[in-house]
């Protein structure tokens, strides 16, 4: 679901932007940009198997 | 304005690639698959900004922020499956894996990205908050982009449901339940 919501929110941020409110924009952008690093933080917790 | 747009028909095309390999081969994206493909949709808001507002320092950081957290994540799936021996997740396309050619797409663009900047004569009298009007290349570039991102939404919702994403999808979750 958390997807789906990332997709939504991009979506906003595009027709946000195109429809004419910039700062409107900027603000949704990094709201969804944040969302979408803490998500990948969130799912990113297998251990990488690499020996260096 | 040509370049911006020319540059959602490059990110439209990236989009339409993966849904091409999702439908045509059946090879559902994992959730690392899905947050890239987030980042390169990510990777539009800049230059629609740009294309409806003028040429801001702003909006090429907004792309440059997508470019690096999308190259990001496309690393961490590379690193995942870089041992001998591991078959990688998904065909490969000429030898690459989708996540492999990811990086790379992220990786060029953070390249045009620092390009486009050092022409500083694009900012100036660009300080006015009102919407210009758009071309038709453009606006087809723009609805194209947002036409994807409706498509990754119901996809999206149709493969994951109202829950967790599978981290190996095989199927539509909400197809699978319904009659």
């Amino acid at each position: 679901m958390e997807f789906t919501a990332l997709f939504l929110g991009l979506a906003a941020v595009l027709l946000v932007a195109y429809f004419g409110r910039r700062r409107l924009a900027l603000v949704l952008f990094a709201v969804t940009f944040i969302a979408s690093v803490a998500i990948y933080l969130h799912h990113a917790t297998d251990r990488l198997q690499l020996s260096f | 304005m040509t370049l911006n747009a020319l540059g959602l028909y490059a990110i439209a095309l990236v989009l339409a690639a993966a849904f091409a390999a999702q439908v045509l081969l059946g090879e559902l994206p994992c959730p690392l698959c899905l947050m890239q493909r987030i980042q390169y949709a990510m990777l539009a808001a800049g230059p629609v900004l740009n294309i409806r507002f003028g040429p801001r320092p702003s909006h090429y950081a907004v792309s440059l922020l997508s470019a690096v957290a999308g190259a990001s994540f496309a690393m961490r799936q590379i690193l995942l499956h870089i041992l001998p021996g591991d078959a990688g997740y998904g065909s490969a396309l000429l030898g690459y894996h989708y996540y492999s050619w990811a990086f790379i797409g992220f990786a060029v663009a953070i390249v045009l990205i620092a390009i486009m900047l050092l022409f500083d004569g694009q900012f100036i009298g660009a300080d006015s908050d009102e919407p210009a009007a758009i071309g038709w290349f453009g606006r087809g570039a723009v609805w194209l982009v947002i036409a994807l991102v409706a498509l990754n939404i119901v996809s999206t919702l149709l493969e994951c449901g109202f829950g967790v994403c599978p981290d190996n999808p095989v199927n539509y979750h909400l197809l699978k339940l319904s009659p």
